[in-house]
């Protein structure tokens, strides 16, 4: 695919910038052109912006400067001091945390139907057949009327992904999403993750799982400081980095020192 | 010259002490009931409404949580009919006291319970494009509550046995009847036993029931 051109991009962040209060600065003056299919993993040191990054996006951060277009409508602007979000774009994406965020009061089959009922006023047997099928397609159809407390991490967090799904979101963004997960659970829920992409779903994620960025992503950004200091394959980014940041970033997460 | 205790003195007053607690019962449930839903609109408020509103509910608040209930009823059946200029019943009387003091309690047990639904809910709302609507009615309400339910039971149980402040104002409750009978019979130790009792009987099973909610809530609840 020829994707020179910005104006075919999915999402077009354009000299973002996000103060948390008026001494830390967490994004200053980001730039990203995602195109529609890619598979962008975003990577560097905790504290470089990459899960506000993910959260602007989603449009639950106020942004101090900046804009966000979405398949090439306004999305997020400023305005003076105010952030003002279309929330007919922000419908389009969806979105999964590191903590799950069920809603533990509601079993798992409410989970996945709230929304699709509440936002697009779906009926109730419509969305539980949908909700069904993802939960078989997920290996979680037994779970239906469990309550969240009653799974594992790794069954809660595919709820997450297939609760996000049933709104068919154009792009899903991926909070490092199997950071809270035991080491023995965080295969399935990267499976799922896979198993989207290799039905073509856009997604924007953070991780520290190199392995998986590298089978997962078809672009990789370095952000540190605020910044995207490397952007490029995952063969190159994760690789054989160009910029001297990255490669000391790449260098202390696979090389442990004696 | 020792002292016999005697209890079967209390069988010729089991009917009055029925009635005394009847009325204990009686007051208690209707300000557990009419203090918590004032306490609920009154958590609400101060979670989301306007500051003059907020600085308000929370100077009612502070004064009921921070007098002595004792001293409340006794304003509310001697100052509240000299400021509205009408006389009410001890019934009335006791009611509003005891239902504007449940009210301060429980506001601050909804309120807490509201905070307590953590930001990462509300996260999940807004990434979900949920109408503001369904994010209070159908994800935060309902979990706040589920939460505020067991402090709620034990709101409720101390109002049980704080209502026994009521007999103070001459309400007839079952404290009010124990010590007329004490009175009467010069057998406090017997009397004042029983009536203790009875408070325990009914406080007790309430309390441990408080625990079992709690850890099932928990069990089935927490994330």
């Amino acid at each position: 695919m020829n994707a020179t051109t910005t104006n075919s991009a999915l999402v077009e962040i354009n000299d973002l910038h996000k103060n948390y209060g008026p001494n830390v600065q967490v994004l200053k003056g980001l730039n990203i052109d995602m195109m529609p299919g890619e598979r962008v993993v975003v990577i560097g040191p905790s504290g470089g912006g990459k899960s506000t990054l993910l959260r602007v996006v989603m449009g639950l951060e106020q942004i101090q400067g900046g804009s966000l277009r979405f398949g090439g409508k306004p999305y997020i602007t400023t305005k003076g001091s105010k952030t003002v979000i279309d929330s007919e774009v922000r419908k389009k994406i969806g979105m999964v945390f590191q903590h799950y965020t069920l809603f533990p009061h509601l079993s798992i089959m409410e989970n996945l139907i709230l929304a699709p009922r509440k936002v697009n006023g779906e009926s109730r047997a419509s969305a539980r057949e949908r909700g069904q099928k993802i939960l078989e397609r997920f290996g979680l159809a037994a779970k239906a009327d469990a309550y969240p407390s009653q799974l594992s991490g790794g069954q809660k967090q595919r709820v997450a992904i297939a609760r996000a799904l049933m709104l068919d979101p154009k792009l899903m963004l991926f909070d490092e999403v199997t950071s809270a997960l035991d080491p023995e659970l965080v295969a399935e829920v990267e499976q799922v993750i896979l198993n989207l992409a290799a039905q073509g779903m856009p997604m924007m994620m953070v991780t520290h799982d190199m392995w998986f960025a590298r089978n997962v992503a078809s672009r990789v950004i370095f952000c540190a400081g605020g910044v995207v200091v490397e952007d490029g394959p995952p063969e190159q980014v994760l690789g054989d980095p160009v910029e001297e940041r990255t490669r000391e970033f790449i260098n202390r997460v696979f090389h442990i020192k004696a | 010259m020792g002292m016999t205790l005697d209890f079967s003195i209390l069988l010729r007053f089991t009917d009055a002490l029925a009635m005394g607690l009847w009325t204990t019962i009686k007051l208690t449930l209707l300000c557990v009931v009419l203090g918590t839903s004032l306490g609920f609109v009154i958590g609400l408020l101060r979670s989301n409404g306007n500051a003059f509103i907020r600085g308000a509910l929370g100077l009612y608040v502070e004064l009921f949580r921070g007098t002595p209930v004792l001293i409340q009823l006794f304003w509310i059946f001697f100052c509240l009919p000299l400021i509205l200029g009408v006389e009410f019943s001890n019934f009335v009387s006791a009611t509003i006291a005891l239902t504007l003091y449940m009210g301060a309690i429980t506001s601050e047990t909804f309120r807490a319970s509201l905070r307590s639904v953590g930001r990462e809910q509300m996260d999940a709302c807004v990434a979900l494009g949920l109408p503001r609507s369904a994010q209070i009615l159908n994800v935060i309400l309902p979990q706040a509550v589920l939460r505020a339910v067991p402090t709620l039971l034990s709101n409720a149980v101390s109002l049980f046995k704080e209502s026994a402040l009521v007999s103070a104002v001459g309400m007839a409750d079952l404290m009010f009847i124990g010590q007329n009978i004490s009175n009467n019979t010069a057998r406090p130790v017997e009397v004042l036993t029983v009536v203790a009792v009875i408070y325990f009987i009914i406080a007790f099973p309430l309390t441990r029931a408080v625990t079992v909610v709690e850890q099932k809530l928990l069990r089935k609840f927490s994330v």
